[in-house]
């Protein structure tokens, strides 16, 4: 309960300020440029709407995730350089209790975001295959990504207690799980780009996307991958628990 | 002697090579179907291949694809099929004597313009790739400006946003 607190806190500094919620007017207008883009250039509106769908959800998660990150690093960090970490400590609440506020309210940010696409992914995939497998997945898959990446972003801001370190070390581990986005086919059939897909949790997401939209295949092709993002998000959850615990001013 | 001997040898490795290669490219022959279309972007049609063996002997391991060359004028350019969805290669096993192998190209027509399509094939036992007749392809611009009904998402959803930033942004400014 103390950590319910917590998440208002955050909600009502971190997104229901007027900068807080400018990411999502960004966020509303990148989509919509986007999905109307898809659907009247002359070359993309001719590609598959489940290619359309799944290039859209390619993007509302690396959205996500980058969010996550951003907020991430600056939950601990941003606290000690502001100077409001020791008044939060002296509150009642464990310092346990705060991480999981604070990762509560990065969750709520990936859920705004998942709910400014929902009309966008119907618009997009409409008349398509796979629409609502789709999003199934990608509201399960993000989430997930979400909150590990966030964990991930947090107990580094809880160690580093540096934002900007934080920040730096979040992003390059951001472009390094986003390198098959970069990777052409051909690479990705290489042992390196097969062994990369496999293990990076972001390629995990985006393989699952592909073969749940595109390729129609059913629950049992994605266990293995949906497993490797669950071990990553609890290594994660474990990674913050164990910073946050040993957070001294 | 011995002159004489390499000239006829020459003479002799010559004819049995300009043999070869003869009926190595007479034996295969590959035609492509329709031999013209007029279509618009955005629908689907497909290429049919006919590959067939002429000779007394069975064929194996040929490979077969299909090309694709822009003519539009000014816009002469070879195109990526996998922008356009078609096929890849397709590797045949074996076509058997004076038998025929049909295969097919379904493509996506995502451009307008002017184009031609060829099928070539290749066998590692000939010299030269055999390739068939060029298909003519014309293909109609069309126009969408609201398909799906995107438009009143993509204005509403950024404007109902950006409402809602306002009203936040008034009432922090009021309290």
């Amino acid at each position: 309960m103390k950590a319910q607190y917590i998440i208002q806190k955050e909600i009502r500094e971190s997104i229901l300020t007027p900068k807080g919620f400018l990411w999502y007017v960004f966020t509303s207008v990148i989509l919509s440029i986007l999905s109307y883009f898809f659907l009247t250039n002359n070359e993309l509106s001719l590609l598959d709407q489940s290619q359309m769908l799944y290039m859209i959800m390619n993007f509302i998660t690396v959205l996500g995730v980058l969010m996550g990150l951003v907020l991430g690093a600056d939950v601990f960090a941003g606290e000690i350089e502001r100077g409001t970490l020791e008044a939060l400590f002296l509150s009642p609440v464990t310092k346990i209790e705060i991480a999981a506020g604070k990762l509560g309210a990065a969750m709520v940010n990936w859920w705004i975001i998942f709910a400014i696409s929902l009309p966008y992914l119907f618009i997009v995939g409409k008349g398509g295959q796979n629409l609502l497998r789709g999003i199934l997945y990608l509201g399960i898959l993000g989430t997930l990504l979400s909150l590990t990446f966030s964990a991930f972003s947090m107990g580094l801001s809880a160690r580093t207690k540096s934002m900007k370190n934080s920040l730096i070390i979040s992003f390059f581990i951001f472009l390094l799980a986003g390198s098959p986005v970069f990777l052409s086919a051909a690479l990705r059939m290489t042992w390196f780009g097969k062994i990369l897909d496999l293990v990076n949790p972001f390629a995990d997401a985006i393989n699952t996307f592909d073969s749940v939209v595109i390729d129609s295949q059913g629950f049992s092709f994605q266990i293995e991958r949906i497993a490797i993002i669950c071990g990553y998000t609890f290594l994660s959850l474990w990674f913050l628990r164990r910073g946050a615990s040993r957070l001294e001013i | 002697m011995k002159k004489l001997i390499l000239v006829l040898s020459t003479f002799f490795l010559g004819i049995a090579v300009n043999y070869t290669s003869a009926s190595a490219a007479g034996h295969i022959t590959v035609s492509i179907n329709p031999q013209s279309i007029q279509a618009n972007m955005g629908d689907k049609i497909t290429y049919v291949g006919t590959i067939t063996n002429n000779a007394d002997m069975a064929v194996d391991n040929i490979i077969s694809y299909i090309s694709l060359a822009n003519v539009t004028l000014g816009k002469e350019a070879p195109m990526d099929l996998e922008d356009w969805s078609a096929n890849k290669a397709i590797k045949i096993d074996t076509i058997p004597p004076h038998g025929t192998y049909e295969g097919k190209w379904p493509m996506r027509l995502i451009n307008s313009g002017g184009y031609v399509a060829y099928i070539t094939v290749v066998n590692k036992e000939d010299i030269t790739p055999i390739s068939s007749a060029m298909s003519y392809l014309e293909i109609k611009r069309v126009i969408r400006l609201n398909p799906n009904n995107v438009l009143p998402v993509a204005i509403g959803e950024p404007a109902l946003i950006g409402g809602v930033f306002m009203f936040i942004a008034f009432k922090r400014k009021k309290g």
